[in-house]
């Protein structure tokens, strides 16, 4: 009696499991909470625990995988079990089981977030991942004649302090991307720590961004090797840190050291060469923090809802416009704050009424609770319009918006009567008709 | 130039005695031609002063006035007895022509003055 008893406390578990799970989506969050961590050693498990523990506390499951687990899986059954994915294997040649980089891209492609942290040890798949998300690690090991193992950001200039005595590869960068969506609204005021690799942002890719970049000092050599040739990575070329957002809004963030995550870089204080100001705290965990909650859609995803228009002094949406109608627009627009979804305030959002190009273009105005509308005159023109609202900014997910909507001319009976100025006109066709009776009269009668 | 006064005196009174041998029918024709010219005019004037608001309006008055001349024009070259092309061509006919196409201009005048 003992098995079925058991199968009724599974059901039951499996039920409230369901309810918790609705209860989640019903918050309505931009995305699932589930997120599988890779890592190449469990070690890490312990070592970026702080780390962990912040994604944790903000609701993230995570599940934490060897890379090569021969079971892993990013889904089953044509659905995916993960939401996102941490991937801090730098030096993992292949992955386990199904999982390989056309599996990662996918699900990238899908529309679901990644972070990868790489460091000087970084293989063949990570670097191609990178590559295939715009970024190019520094490939210098390549170069044959070269034969540089391990490339690393060197900075004789902006080196952590308690890095003096070593080579100068823990850098303490403070060249951050100006943006209050990917790094948050407070400010990091101490350096971030980092050692690890460089890497370029590919200038073809606009949807790539360089976060943390390098100072003009910096560069990309082994440390340990001779200098034989200039390096191919120089300045503030180097991103340390970059992040892309797909234009399916998944995000990917691409760091070149696995380190900048961990506890050691997040716990311990940092004081740059040659600064007389000592932080007690890298700005490792604020950085982290920030930029992994931009990752994972806790900020800066922006969704538009209630889309309206209507004719001036009416409520209810016409089928159809007529030229030189008045009307009003107006679209909802949240971001998500993380918790809950708050009305988003921008002066910049404009909405484009559009037929091949856009003949209205306005800024809409914002009640500061995220209705945004304008009003506007229908162009004298007729055809097929669209209403687009299209507004990337950096940041922020993209908002595409479009609705079409007819125009139609005026109808026969719509135009202007017995115009005043038109008499003459209406007089001289009479007067013809007129003359026409008269003539036909005195031309037939005539003697 | 005294002579070229005198030449046109003398070109205006020939044409003057030529036209009076014209039969009164034709001079009816024209008469009424002269009268849908001038109409027409009047309203390219008019126009020029009030501007081209409303457009059909001005369009229709002024199409009805040249159609109507054109029409005269084509009544008058088919009963004139001079002219040997139509000499097959009865007058009724080409008068009833000439109403039946009139009836058709007006009626799309009408349609079109708005």
């Amino acid at each position: 009696m003992a098995a079925p008893r058991h199968h009724h406390l599974a059901l039951a578990v499996a039920v409230a499991l369901l309810v918790v799970t609705a209860a989640a989506a019903d918050e309505g969050g931009p995305r699932g909470r589930r997120v599988l961590v890779l890592v190449d050693d469990l070690a890490v498990r312990s070592s970026h625990s702080a780390f962990f523990a912040s994604l944790q506390g903000r609701g993230l499951d995570l599940d934490f995988r060897l890379a090569d687990d021969p079971k892993l899986s990013l889904h089953r059954y044509g659905q995916y079990l993960y939401d996102g994915l941490v991937l801090f294997a730098p030096s993992t040649p292949r992955f386990g089981g199904s999982v390989d980089q056309n599996s990662i891209l996918e699900f990238i492609d899908a529309g679901h977030d990644m972070i990868l942290a790489a460091d000087s040890s970084a293989s063949d798949l990570i670097r191609g991942i990178a590559t295939e998300c715009g970024v190019d690690f520094d490939e210098s090991r390549v170069y044959g004649w070269c034969q540089d193992p391990e490339a690393m950001v060197i900075d004789h200039i902006n080196y952590a302090a308690t890095d003096a005595e070593g080579d100068h590869t823990l850098i303490a960068g403070d060249d951050l991307i100006q943006s209050d969506v990917i790094l948050g609204s407070k400010k990091i005021e101490a350096p971030v720590l980092f050692r690890g690799i460089g890497h370029a942002v590919n200038p073809s890719n606009s949807l790539v961004l360089k976060v943390l970049s390098a100072s003009p000092s910096a560069y990309s050599a082994n440390p340990k090797s001779k200098l034989a040739s200039p390096p191919s990575l120089t300045g503030s070329a180097i991103s340390l840190v970059s992040v892309m957002q797909a234009r399916n809004n998944a995000r990917v963030l691409i760091s070149g050291s696995l380190d900048l995550f961990s506890n050691r870089f997040l716990k311990s204080g940092v004081q740059k060469a040659g600064s007389k100001i000592r932080h007690e705290k890298a700005g490792n965990e604020q950085f982290v923090t920030e930029t992994s909650k931009w990752v994972f859609h806790e900020r800066g995803h922006l969704k538009a809802v209630n889309v309206k228009h209507n004719k001036v002094g009416e409520t209810n949406e016409p089928g159809m416009y007529r030229i030189n109608d008045d009307l009003e627009y107006s679209v909802e627009i949240y971001e998500w704050s993380g918790t809950s979804w708050k009305p988003y305030v921008a002066d910049d959002v404009q909405v484009q009424f559009y037929m091949m190009s856009p003949y209205v273009l306005k800024t809409l105005s914002t009640d500061k609770k995220g209705v945004f509308s304008t009003s506007f005159k229908v162009p004298d023109v007729y055809g097929v319009f669209q209403f687009k609202v299209e507004y990337q900014r950096l940041g922020y997910t993209g908002l595409s918006l479009s609705k079409q909507i007819p125009v139609r001319p005026y109808r026969h009976n719509e135009y202007e009567r017995f115009i005043t100025s038109a008499y003459p006109y209406y007089a001289a066709s009479f007067s013809t008709m007129g003359a026409f009776f008269i003539f036909s009269f005195v031309y037939l009668y005539h003697k | 130039m005294p002579r070229a006064t005198s030449d046109a005196k003398l070109l205006i009174q020939s044409l003057g005695k030529a036209y009076a041998a014209t039969p009164t029918n034709l001079k009816i024709i024209d008469l009424y031609v002269v009268f849908a010219v001038a109409t027409a005019l009047i309203q390219v004037v008019y126009m020029g002063i009030v501007g081209s608001f409303p457009f059909n309006s001005f369009l229709s008055g002024v199409l009805s006035c040249i159609g109507t001349a054109v029409l005269a024009v084509c009544l008058r070259i088919q009963v004139n007895k001079d002219n040997k092309e139509f000499k097959d061509l009865p007058p009724e006919r080409a008068f009833a022509d000439f109403v039946l196409c009139n009836l058709v201009l007006h009626l799309v005048i009408m349609n079109f003055l708005g």
